[in-house]
Protein backbone atom coordinates (compact mmCIF):
# COMPACT_ATOMS: atom_id res chain seq x y z
CA UNK A 1 0.00 0.00 0.00
CA UNK A 2 2.55 2.38 0.68
CA UNK A 3 4.59 1.91 -2.73
CA UNK A 4 2.09 3.63 -4.19
CA UNK A 5 3.58 6.96 -2.41
CA UNK A 6 7.00 5.99 -3.94
CA UNK A 7 6.32 9.09 -6.70
CA UNK A 8 5.94 11.78 -3.68
CA UNK A 9 9.44 10.60 -1.66
CA UNK A 10 11.63 10.88 -5.06
CA UNK A 11 9.88 14.25 -5.69
CA UNK A 12 10.91 15.09 -2.04
CA UNK A 13 14.36 13.86 -2.51
CA UNK A 14 15.17 15.36 -6.06
CA UNK A 15 13.70 18.81 -4.22
CA UNK A 16 15.54 18.61 -1.00
CA UNK A 17 19.24 17.77 -2.95
CA UNK A 18 18.36 20.28 -5.58
CA UNK A 19 17.83 22.86 -2.86
CA UNK A 20 20.65 21.74 -0.46
CA UNK A 21 23.00 21.28 -3.43
CA UNK A 22 22.25 24.58 -4.98
CA UNK A 23 23.34 26.03 -1.45
CA UNK A 24 26.35 24.14 -1.19
CA UNK A 25 27.60 24.80 -4.83
CA UNK A 26 27.35 28.46 -4.78
CA UNK A 27 29.10 28.76 -1.24
CA UNK A 28 31.73 26.54 -2.54
CA UNK A 29 32.30 28.06 -6.49
CA UNK A 30 30.73 31.57 -6.31
CA UNK A 31 33.12 35.00 -5.67
CA UNK A 32 32.39 36.67 -2.19
CA UNK A 33 33.12 40.17 -2.22
CA UNK A 34 30.38 41.77 -0.27
CA UNK A 35 29.37 45.87 -0.64
CA UNK A 36 27.06 47.61 1.30
CA UNK A 37 25.16 48.46 -2.10
CA UNK A 38 25.38 44.28 -2.54
CA UNK A 39 23.91 43.71 0.91
CA UNK A 40 21.07 46.48 0.46
CA UNK A 41 17.54 44.63 -0.48
CA UNK A 42 16.49 44.46 -3.61
CA UNK A 43 13.57 46.35 -3.90
CA UNK A 44 13.12 46.52 -7.94
CA UNK A 45 15.83 49.20 -8.51
CA UNK A 46 14.09 51.70 -6.13
CA UNK A 47 16.05 53.01 -3.01
CA UNK A 48 14.88 51.27 -0.07
CA UNK A 49 13.08 53.28 2.38
CA UNK A 50 13.34 52.16 5.52
CA UNK A 51 13.02 48.78 7.26
CA UNK A 52 10.99 45.77 5.86
CA UNK A 53 10.05 44.94 9.26
CA UNK A 54 7.03 47.17 9.79
CA UNK A 55 3.65 46.27 10.72
CA UNK A 56 1.17 45.72 7.70
CA UNK A 57 -2.39 47.02 7.77
CA UNK A 58 -4.99 44.88 9.05
CA UNK A 59 -6.69 45.17 5.54
CA UNK A 60 -4.78 41.69 4.98
CA UNK A 61 -6.28 40.05 8.12
CA UNK A 62 -9.35 40.45 6.46
CA UNK A 63 -8.44 39.07 3.28
CA UNK A 64 -6.67 35.83 5.15
CA UNK A 65 -9.71 35.21 7.08
CA UNK A 66 -11.89 35.25 3.90
CA UNK A 67 -9.18 32.25 2.61
CA UNK A 68 -9.55 30.39 5.37
CA UNK A 69 -13.41 30.27 6.08
CA UNK A 70 -14.10 29.78 2.60
CA UNK A 71 -11.11 27.06 1.68
CA UNK A 72 -13.06 25.04 4.32
CA UNK A 73 -16.14 25.62 2.63
CA UNK A 74 -14.50 24.19 -0.17
CA UNK A 75 -12.82 21.59 1.75
CA UNK A 76 -16.72 20.56 2.59
CA UNK A 77 -17.47 20.17 -1.27
CA UNK A 78 -15.13 17.54 -2.56
CA UNK A 79 -16.17 14.51 -0.26
CA UNK A 80 -19.87 15.65 -1.67
CA UNK A 81 -18.19 15.36 -5.20
CA UNK A 82 -16.93 12.08 -4.89
CA UNK A 83 -20.06 10.71 -3.30
CA UNK A 84 -22.39 12.84 -5.36
CA UNK A 85 -23.89 9.60 -7.21
CA UNK A 86 -25.42 7.44 -4.15
CA UNK A 87 -26.35 11.07 -2.55
CA UNK A 88 -28.67 11.49 -5.62
CA UNK A 89 -31.09 14.89 -4.61
CA UNK A 90 -31.08 14.63 -0.99
CA UNK A 91 -27.20 15.57 -0.88
CA UNK A 92 -27.69 18.48 -3.41
CA UNK A 93 -30.09 19.86 -1.15
CA UNK A 94 -28.02 19.93 2.05
CA UNK A 95 -25.29 21.14 -0.08
CA UNK A 96 -27.71 24.30 -1.48
CA UNK A 97 -28.61 25.02 2.49
CA UNK A 98 -24.49 24.62 3.72
CA UNK A 99 -23.70 27.10 0.61
CA UNK A 100 -26.80 29.39 1.06
CA UNK A 101 -26.16 30.02 4.61
CA UNK A 102 -22.56 30.97 3.52
CA UNK A 103 -23.38 32.75 0.79
CA UNK A 104 -25.47 35.05 3.56
CA UNK A 105 -22.26 35.23 5.24
CA UNK A 106 -20.69 36.22 1.86
CA UNK A 107 -23.33 39.31 1.62
CA UNK A 108 -22.36 40.30 4.86
CA UNK A 109 -18.93 40.70 3.95
CA UNK A 110 -19.76 42.80 1.35
CA UNK A 111 -21.94 44.95 2.82
CA UNK A 112 -19.60 45.49 5.62
CA UNK A 113 -17.24 46.57 3.11
CA UNK A 114 -14.75 44.19 4.06
CA UNK A 115 -14.03 43.71 -0.05
CA UNK A 116 -13.02 47.59 -0.30
CA UNK A 117 -9.72 48.16 -0.04
CA UNK A 118 -9.92 51.91 1.49
CA UNK B 1 2.25 -3.95 11.38
CA UNK B 2 2.82 -1.02 14.48
CA UNK B 3 0.83 -1.65 17.47
CA UNK B 4 -1.51 1.29 17.61
CA UNK B 5 -1.04 2.14 21.38
CA UNK B 6 2.28 3.88 19.62
CA UNK B 7 -0.02 6.14 17.91
CA UNK B 8 -1.97 6.86 21.09
CA UNK B 9 1.16 7.40 23.34
CA UNK B 10 2.67 9.64 20.63
CA UNK B 11 -0.83 11.48 20.85
CA UNK B 12 -0.25 11.93 24.80
CA UNK B 13 3.22 13.50 24.06
CA UNK B 14 2.26 15.95 21.42
CA UNK B 15 -0.88 16.95 23.93
CA UNK B 16 1.37 17.27 27.15
CA UNK B 17 3.76 19.22 24.75
CA UNK B 18 0.69 21.22 23.71
CA UNK B 19 -0.19 21.81 27.34
CA UNK B 20 3.20 22.72 28.81
CA UNK B 21 3.60 25.52 26.13
CA UNK B 22 0.29 26.78 27.04
CA UNK B 23 1.49 27.04 30.27
CA UNK B 24 5.18 28.50 30.11
CA UNK B 25 4.43 31.18 26.93
CA UNK B 26 3.67 34.23 27.67
CA UNK B 27 2.73 35.72 24.02
CA UNK B 28 -0.83 34.77 23.22
CA UNK B 29 -0.08 33.74 19.44
CA UNK B 30 2.16 31.13 20.53
CA UNK B 31 -0.22 30.27 23.16
CA UNK B 32 -2.64 29.89 20.74
CA UNK B 33 -0.22 27.78 18.16
CA UNK B 34 -0.09 25.20 21.28
CA UNK B 35 -3.61 24.99 21.75
CA UNK B 36 -3.82 23.99 17.88
CA UNK B 37 -0.85 21.61 18.85
CA UNK B 38 -3.20 19.96 21.47
CA UNK B 39 -5.89 19.92 19.31
CA UNK B 40 -3.85 18.00 16.58
CA UNK B 41 -2.94 15.77 18.99
CA UNK B 42 -6.52 14.67 19.81
CA UNK B 43 -7.31 14.58 16.18
CA UNK B 44 -4.50 11.35 16.13
CA UNK B 45 -6.07 9.65 19.33
CA UNK B 46 -9.27 10.11 17.39
CA UNK B 47 -7.60 8.85 13.63
CA UNK B 48 -5.77 5.84 15.53
CA UNK B 49 -9.38 4.68 17.41
CA UNK B 50 -10.79 4.79 13.80
CA UNK B 51 -8.28 2.69 13.00
CA UNK B 52 -8.59 0.65 15.72
CA UNK B 53 -12.44 -0.07 15.60
CA UNK B 54 -12.75 -0.19 11.76
CA UNK B 55 -15.48 2.77 11.99
CA UNK B 56 -15.17 6.14 9.54
CA UNK B 57 -17.15 7.94 12.46
CA UNK B 58 -13.72 9.39 13.90
CA UNK B 59 -12.79 10.56 10.43
CA UNK B 60 -15.72 12.32 10.44
CA UNK B 61 -15.09 13.57 13.92
CA UNK B 62 -11.77 14.63 13.08
CA UNK B 63 -13.11 16.68 9.99
CA UNK B 64 -15.43 18.67 12.15
CA UNK B 65 -12.71 19.07 14.93
CA UNK B 66 -10.66 21.08 11.56
CA UNK B 67 -13.74 22.95 11.10
CA UNK B 68 -14.04 24.06 14.30
CA UNK B 69 -10.21 25.16 14.70
CA UNK B 70 -10.48 27.38 11.67
CA UNK B 71 -13.70 29.29 13.15
CA UNK B 72 -11.84 29.36 16.08
CA UNK B 73 -8.38 30.73 14.33
CA UNK B 74 -10.34 33.00 12.60
CA UNK B 75 -12.26 34.61 15.62
CA UNK B 76 -9.40 34.22 18.00
CA UNK B 77 -6.50 35.74 15.81
CA UNK B 78 -9.05 38.93 15.72
CA UNK B 79 -9.28 39.11 19.34
CA UNK B 80 -6.04 39.27 19.49
CA UNK B 81 -5.60 42.22 16.72
CA UNK B 82 -8.14 43.69 19.00
CA UNK B 83 -6.50 43.56 22.11
CA UNK B 84 -3.18 44.78 20.17
CA UNK B 85 -4.78 47.71 19.16
CA UNK B 86 -5.87 48.83 22.22
CA UNK B 87 -3.11 47.40 25.03
CA UNK B 88 -0.09 47.37 22.34
CA UNK B 89 1.02 44.22 23.76
CA UNK B 90 0.20 40.46 23.26
CA UNK B 91 1.98 39.62 26.41
CA UNK B 92 -0.78 37.69 28.47
CA UNK B 93 0.78 39.20 31.65
CA UNK B 94 -0.18 42.53 30.43
CA UNK B 95 -3.42 41.56 29.79
CA UNK B 96 -4.73 40.72 33.14
CA UNK B 97 -8.17 42.79 33.40
CA UNK B 98 -11.73 42.14 31.80
CA UNK B 99 -11.80 46.21 30.95
CA UNK B 100 -9.71 48.78 32.37
CA UNK C 1 9.19 -2.84 8.62
CA UNK C 2 8.90 -0.24 6.15
CA UNK C 3 5.56 1.08 8.23
CA UNK C 4 7.29 0.76 11.49
CA UNK C 5 10.18 2.41 10.14
CA UNK C 6 8.25 5.39 8.77
CA UNK C 7 5.95 5.88 11.93
CA UNK C 8 9.38 6.05 13.74
CA UNK C 9 10.69 8.84 11.69
CA UNK C 10 7.78 10.55 11.16
CA UNK C 11 6.83 10.33 15.14
CA UNK C 12 10.46 11.58 16.27
CA UNK C 13 10.48 14.88 13.61
CA UNK C 14 6.58 15.04 15.03
CA UNK C 15 7.49 15.13 18.75
CA UNK C 16 11.30 16.88 17.95
CA UNK C 17 8.75 20.23 16.00
CA UNK C 18 6.13 19.94 18.54
CA UNK C 19 9.46 20.96 21.07
CA UNK C 20 10.69 23.41 18.92
CA UNK C 21 7.07 25.27 18.73
CA UNK C 22 7.19 25.59 22.38
CA UNK C 23 10.54 26.67 22.96
CA UNK C 24 11.83 29.01 19.96
CA UNK C 25 11.89 32.25 21.01
CA UNK C 26 10.76 34.04 17.74
CA UNK C 27 6.95 33.36 17.00
CA UNK C 28 8.24 32.77 13.43
CA UNK C 29 10.15 30.24 14.02
CA UNK C 30 7.26 28.98 16.30
CA UNK C 31 4.77 28.70 13.30
CA UNK C 32 7.28 27.29 10.84
CA UNK C 33 7.82 24.15 13.71
CA UNK C 34 3.81 23.92 13.94
CA UNK C 35 3.68 23.62 9.99
CA UNK C 36 6.26 20.66 10.07
CA UNK C 37 4.47 18.96 12.94
CA UNK C 38 0.67 19.13 10.80
CA UNK C 39 2.51 17.42 7.70
CA UNK C 40 4.20 15.19 9.84
CA UNK C 41 1.04 14.31 11.34
CA UNK C 42 -0.77 14.02 8.09
CA UNK C 43 2.14 11.33 7.20
CA UNK C 44 1.01 9.19 10.45
CA UNK C 45 -2.68 9.49 8.86
CA UNK C 46 -2.07 8.28 5.70
CA UNK C 47 -0.02 5.14 7.96
CA UNK C 48 -3.69 4.94 9.43
CA UNK C 49 -5.64 4.71 6.24
CA UNK C 50 -7.05 7.93 6.44
CA UNK C 51 -6.24 9.24 3.33
CA UNK C 52 -8.71 11.77 2.96
CA UNK C 53 -8.15 13.45 6.38
CA UNK C 54 -3.92 13.41 5.77
CA UNK C 55 -4.77 15.17 2.79
CA UNK C 56 -7.64 17.79 4.24
CA UNK C 57 -4.93 18.41 7.45
CA UNK C 58 -2.04 19.35 4.52
CA UNK C 59 -4.79 21.43 2.90
CA UNK C 60 -6.43 23.10 6.06
CA UNK C 61 -4.21 23.06 9.19
CA UNK C 62 -0.66 23.51 7.19
CA UNK C 63 -2.08 25.76 4.29
CA UNK C 64 -4.81 27.93 5.68
CA UNK C 65 -4.80 28.04 9.37
CA UNK C 66 -1.08 28.61 9.52
CA UNK C 67 -1.29 31.64 6.48
CA UNK C 68 -3.57 33.55 9.42
CA UNK C 69 -1.47 32.92 12.02
CA UNK C 70 1.53 33.69 10.07
CA UNK C 71 0.03 36.81 8.61
CA UNK C 72 -1.23 37.47 12.35
CA UNK C 73 2.68 37.41 13.50
CA UNK C 74 3.81 39.73 10.67
CA UNK C 75 1.01 42.34 10.87
CA UNK C 76 2.03 42.75 14.71
CA UNK C 77 5.53 42.67 13.72
CA UNK C 78 5.83 40.27 17.35
CA UNK C 79 9.37 39.23 16.87
CA UNK C 80 11.50 41.94 18.20
CA UNK C 81 8.82 42.87 20.78
CA UNK C 82 8.48 39.37 22.05
CA UNK C 83 11.94 39.42 23.50
CA UNK C 84 11.79 41.65 25.63
CA UNK C 85 8.61 40.38 26.62
CA UNK C 86 9.40 37.21 27.83
CA UNK C 87 10.06 37.93 31.21
CA UNK C 88 9.21 35.69 34.18
CA UNK C 89 6.62 37.01 36.78
CA UNK C 90 6.41 33.65 37.89
CA UNK C 91 10.38 32.34 38.39
CA UNK C 92 8.84 28.75 39.55
CA UNK C 93 6.21 28.44 36.47
CA UNK C 94 8.67 26.95 34.01
CA UNK C 95 10.22 24.64 36.03
CA UNK C 96 6.51 23.42 37.60
CA UNK C 97 4.99 23.04 34.33
CA UNK C 98 7.80 21.03 32.76
CA UNK C 99 7.38 18.36 35.82
CA UNK C 100 3.63 18.57 35.22
CA UNK C 101 3.96 17.81 31.69
CA UNK C 102 6.40 14.93 32.61
CA UNK C 103 3.86 13.44 35.16
CA UNK C 104 0.99 13.88 32.31
CA UNK C 105 2.78 12.19 29.70
CA UNK C 106 3.50 9.38 32.14
CA UNK C 107 0.27 8.99 33.64
CA UNK C 108 -1.41 9.01 29.73
CA UNK C 109 1.70 6.32 28.79
CA UNK C 110 0.71 4.04 31.51
CA UNK C 111 -3.44 4.27 30.98
CA UNK C 112 -2.95 3.43 27.73
CA UNK C 113 -0.44 0.64 28.05
CA UNK C 114 -2.62 -0.89 30.87
CA UNK C 115 -5.79 -0.87 29.11
CA UNK C 116 -7.20 -3.04 26.37
CA UNK C 117 -9.08 -1.45 23.83
CA UNK C 118 -12.20 -3.57 23.32
CA UNK C 119 -15.24 -1.72 21.41
CA UNK C 120 -17.43 -2.88 19.02
CA UNK C 121 -15.41 -3.61 15.70
CA UNK C 122 -17.04 -1.39 12.87
CA UNK C 123 -17.58 -3.17 8.96
CA UNK C 124 -14.84 -0.53 7.80
CA UNK C 125 -11.97 -2.22 7.77
CA UNK C 126 -9.07 -0.96 5.30
CA UNK C 127 -9.15 -3.78 2.73
CA UNK C 128 -13.30 -2.03 2.49
CA UNK C 129 -12.21 1.04 2.52
CA UNK C 130 -9.59 0.86 0.08
CA UNK C 131 -12.17 -0.74 -1.97
CA UNK C 132 -14.86 1.50 -1.81
CA UNK C 133 -12.48 4.79 -1.42
CA UNK C 134 -12.00 6.50 2.09
CA UNK C 135 -12.90 10.19 0.23
CA UNK C 136 -16.04 8.24 -1.00
CA UNK C 137 -17.15 6.62 2.82
CA UNK C 138 -16.02 9.90 4.11
CA UNK C 139 -18.77 11.64 1.81
CA UNK C 140 -21.29 8.98 2.47
CA UNK C 141 -20.99 9.20 5.92
CA UNK C 142 -20.63 13.04 6.56
CA UNK C 143 -24.62 13.22 4.11
CA UNK C 144 -26.44 10.64 5.97
CA UNK C 145 -25.43 10.22 9.26
CA UNK C 146 -24.00 13.69 10.28
CA UNK C 147 -26.09 15.71 7.97
CA UNK C 148 -27.34 17.60 11.30
CA UNK C 149 -23.35 18.40 12.26
CA UNK C 150 -22.33 19.36 8.86
CA UNK C 151 -25.39 22.15 8.18
CA UNK C 152 -24.83 23.20 12.07
CA UNK C 153 -20.89 23.72 10.84
CA UNK C 154 -21.91 26.11 7.72
CA UNK C 155 -23.90 28.28 10.76
CA UNK C 156 -20.49 28.08 13.13
CA UNK C 157 -18.28 29.59 9.79
CA UNK C 158 -21.05 32.02 9.23
CA UNK C 159 -20.74 33.04 12.76
CA UNK C 160 -17.08 32.76 12.24
CA UNK C 161 -17.01 35.01 9.56
CA UNK C 162 -19.42 37.21 11.33
CA UNK C 163 -17.09 38.01 14.69
CA UNK C 164 -13.91 37.60 12.76
CA UNK C 165 -15.27 41.23 10.54
CA UNK C 166 -16.99 42.68 13.34
CA UNK C 167 -13.23 42.71 15.71
CA UNK C 168 -11.34 43.21 12.98
CA UNK C 169 -13.32 45.90 10.99
CA UNK C 170 -13.86 48.18 14.03
CA UNK C 171 -13.00 51.67 12.30
CA UNK C 172 -15.80 51.16 9.67
CA UNK C 173 -18.51 50.75 12.76
CA UNK C 174 -17.19 53.75 14.17
CA UNK C 175 -17.31 55.74 11.22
Amino acid sequence: MLISYLPILILLLVVMGFAISNIIISALIGRHKPTAEKLSPYECGVEPIGSARERFSVKFYIIAMMFVIFDIEVVFLYPWAVAYKSLALFGLIEMAIFIIILLVGYVYIWKRGGFEWE
Amino acid sequence: MIPLTWYLILSGILFSIGAVGVLIRRNAIVIFMCIELMLNAVNLAFITFSRQLNSMDGQIFVFFIMTVAAAEAAVGLAIIIAIYRNKATVNVDDINLMKW
Amino acid sequence: MLESLLFLIMGSITIACALCVVFQKNPIYSAIFLIQTMVSLAVLYVLLHAQFIAAIQVMIYAGAIMVLFIFVIMLLNLSKADEEGERDNLFFQKPSAIILGFILVVMIGTVTLKTVFQGVKGEYTPETISQIGNTQLVGKMLFTKYVFPFEIASILLFAAIIGAIILAKKRIIED
